[in-house]
């Protein structure tokens, strides 16, 4: 019983970010990218970098795994998405390191393209089902 | 599936927890077998870590069968997956030798800014060679690994060691539920299977070092698990996700990305000849023929081809091997490798033993679905089964019938033994069922040994032997053949690893140098440096682990160390300052003493001592 309102919390919690009314997480995974940007310029901080990332990886995990796999459980579909977004992290910075390469401000560059297109494919995706 | 009983429950979750202690137990045992030096993880490894892990695994399996969630099930997994995959970094003070660390130190390039352009730099000799040194695999891995050293503000020494076996611990459980899942729509065997990979010696290999081809074998895994779920549905993102994985695969490796090619198009000819059977039958029968040659040639064509790309390999078909080798020899190189010429029968057969199970299940799964050509999983598993007789071809045809390449092919059997692992988990799965039918008992839920009074007394005996088979004896077998298995994945004979003093005295140097600087080293002392420096960083310079100058300076060093070959090292190199390193247990003791002195009849000055004496570093500045 208790697993079981335990599990529906977090499929609500995980619905409520995978909607993403008025963009409220895309800022906030913007703003993570923030706090990591300065963590790496002034504080240096490991725990300052493991919170800030921990919130750019759920958000933009949920997004990814709804975006491609809405029918699956609330565990897979975010483990995939970690996944997902390991890829597109590892793609555009890719990338971007062949281009140039990997310094602070192209690092910070990677997480923020990688925030937007999470964002755009998990609404593009949200609309395609809903017009389904 | 919820267990009703509270009673069950309340056992249940005792067994959970005295198995999370255990893990806990054996990370513990594992972080005090952390060593200075040491040639392999059994030498410094804790006594009791191999029982706890026994019991541990035991007692995973009992939880495994019983009705707990398979979520909760799933986690328990991938911490024993991260558990077993962690012996190269818990233990060695920079992880495996070789391999791994060849990649951190051009992946520290990256890190430190030293290169524009990826690990190739700009400008190289055309812009094809660009191309083709953009897409090898280190590069992704090398972003990647940056990425997240920069996300979490630490070095990447640590991420990089970290990486493959918390990636692979994570994911591969979950690749191979995901995959059982699909061909037996059973979620007890899926379970079962994403515990039995651990099984597979090469695959736990793979999992413990930080290597591109490590993170080509994840996607390779979950290309194959797309191609699966698109054989039995129409939804088009299966189809964009299974070519995007695949893509990955040859981002990551091209032996990875080549390999799930072929079976994509091996997907695609099965997809085709599902729809075109009926009407077209011997069409349909050749282009599924047709498909299966390209798709087992791809691999050995690509190897020749690869020449055109890369300089340093010289891939051929030979015939050499067919003439020089008795029979016996050619037929267990194309079955079993290198391991013909082994003499421990137990790592020959822990490395076969899996896939030879698979082999004979899928043959009877395939002969017992031809008496019913609609059954449901029957193209998976059909699809499942070619996939593995091409890796097997294509490993037997690059082993026997080729020379030159540029990698062991050893390692097609961690692609091998993920299309094998399914099957074995269904081949367990069903050898317990025959037990249940045999028996004419309940199902194996250990929980339901407290209820055992409660049975009526001509059954108690067979009950039981039910419990004590299904709950000790398989459990016990299976743990004992997983556990076992780690000792043919971590290597039992190898070199001494980068030993912790090698490591200071790299970093002593790069903390106590403000002008460029050019250490002249053996391989081991350049493996130590690379990690720390990066390797033919201009500001800190380590020669390569194959560059023929640095090797001969070395040489000429320990014949005569005189600041001549150290002025040398220094005009090649652009630099300062130069350090010759020797250390003891790497020269011997002789030649270790010898050259030292020499050193101080040359008038070299010793810069610093590390390990006891054990390892010297001279210093002579322009």
């Amino acid at each position: 019983m208790v697993n079981e309102l335990k599990s529906s919390r977090l499929d609500a919690a995980e619905k409520s970010v995978a909607q993403n009314k008025k963009l409220i997480f895309t800022i906030i995974s913007y703003l993570a990218i923030l706090a990591i940007f300065v963590n790496l310029n002034n504080i240096k901080s490991p725990l300052v970098g493991l919170i800030a990332s921990a919130f750019f990886f759920v958000i933009n995990a949920i997004f990814l795994g709804h975006a491609f796999l809405e029918n699956e459980i609330l565990f897979f579909r975010f483990t995939f998405g970690v996944l997902l977004l390991v890829m597109l992290l590892g793609f555009v910075g890719w990338l971007i390191m062949i281009i140039y390469n990997l310094d602070i401000i192209e690092f910070t560059l990677v997480l923020v393209i990688t925030t937007t297109l999470s964002s755009l494919l998990n609404r593009r995706m949200k609309h395609k089902s809903a017009s389904q | 599936m919820q267990v009703s009983n509270p009673k069950s429950s309340k056992l249940l979750l005792i067994g959970e927890l005295l198995y999370i202690f255990l893990a806990v137990l054996s990370l513990y045992l594992l972080a005090a077998s952390r060593t200075a030096a040491a040639h392999t993880v059994w030498q410094a490894l804790h006594p009791a870590f191999i029982p706890t892990l026994f019991v541990a695994t035991s007692l995973l399996l009992t939880i495994l069968f019983t009705c707990e969630k398979t979520t909760h099930k799933l986690i328990l997994i991938i911490a024993y997956s991260i558990l077993i995959h962690s012996l190269f970094f818990m233990i060695f003070p920079a992880g495996d030798s070789s391999g791994q660390q060849m990649v951190l130190g051009r992946t520290r390039l990256v890190f430190d800014n030293t290169v524009l352009h990826g690990l190739s730099g700009w400008p190289t000799a055309s812009v094809q060679v660009f191309i083709v040194e953009a897409f090898k695999g280190t590069n992704l891995q090398a972003a990647l690994t940056t990425i997240f050293a920069r996300m979490l503000c630490i070095d990447i020494f640590y991420v990089h060691l970290f990486f493959i076996p918390i990636l692979w611990g994570v994911f591969i459980p979950i690749a191979t539920f995901l995959t059982t899942k699909t061909i037996s729509g059973n979620e007890s065997t899926a379970i079962l299977a994403s515990l039995l990979v651990a099984a597979f010696p090469y695959t736990v290999y793979f999992g413990a070092i930080s290597v591109p081809n490590s993170l080509g074998f994840i996607f390779f895994f979950y290309s194959v698990y797309f191609m699966l779920k698109h054989l039995s549905g129409s939804d088009s993102k299966t189809g964009y996700l299974m070519v995007v994985f695949s893509l990955f695969s040859f981002l990551s490796h091209y032996l990875t990305g080549i390999m799930s090619f072929s079976i994509l198009l091996l997907t695609v000819t099965l997809k085709t000849y599902g729809s075109e059977k009926r009407s077209s039958s011997t069409d349909a029968r050749i282009l599924l023929t047709i498909s299966f040659l390209l798709s087992a040639s791809l691999l050995p064509l690509s190897f020749i081809y690869l020449k055109y790309f890369s300089t340093s390999t010289n891939p051929v078909f030979t015939l050499d091997k067919l003439y020089e080798l008795p029979l016996q020899e050619i037929i267990g190189q194309f079955l079993i490798g290198d391991l013909t010429y082994s003499f421990d029968f137990k790592t020959v057969l822990l490395n076969i033993i899996g896939s030879f199970i698979a082999l004979l299940w899928m043959t009877c799964l395939l002969v017992r679905l031809k008496r019913d050509p609609d059954a449901k999983s029957r193209t998976q598993i059909l699809f499942l089964f070619v996939a593995f007789l091409i890796i097997v071809i294509d490993y037997g045809i690059t082993k026997v019938f080729m020379e030159g390449l540029p990698l062991n092919v050893e390692r097609l059997w961690v692609l091998r033994d993920f299309t094998a692992v399914p099957f074995v988990a269904l081949a367990v799965c069903a050898v317990v069922s025959s037990l249940q039918a045999f028996l004419k008992a309940e199902p194996p839920k250990t929980i339901y040994v407290a209820g055992l009074k409660a049975l009526p007394k001509r059954n108690f005996l067979w009950i039981l032997t039910l419990i004590l088979t299904v709950n000790i004896a398989i459990p016990a077998l299976v743990a004992g053949w997983t556990t076992l298995s780690l000792t043919a994945a971590y290597p039992q004979l190898a070199p001494l690893q980068t030993t912790s003093y090698e490591l200071e005295a790299a970093k002593y140097i790069e903390a106590n140098t403000h002008e460029k600087y050019v250490v002249i080293g053996n391989i081991w002392t350049i493996y130590a440096g690379e990690v720390i420096v990066g390797i033919n960083n201009p500001r800190a310079y380590y020669f390569g682990e194959y560059n023929k100058t640095g090797y001969d300076l070395f040489i000429n060093m320990i014949q005569n160390p005189s600041p001549q070959w150290m002025l040398q090292a220094m005009n090649y190199t652009n630099t300062r300052v130069a350090y010759f390193i020797i250390t003891e247990p790497r020269l011997g003791t002789e030649e270790f003493n010898s050259t030292v002195s020499k050193a101080s009849q040359n008038d070299l000055p010793v810069y610093a001592t590390f390990g006891n004496g054990k390892l010297y570093i001279f210093c002579y500045e322009k």
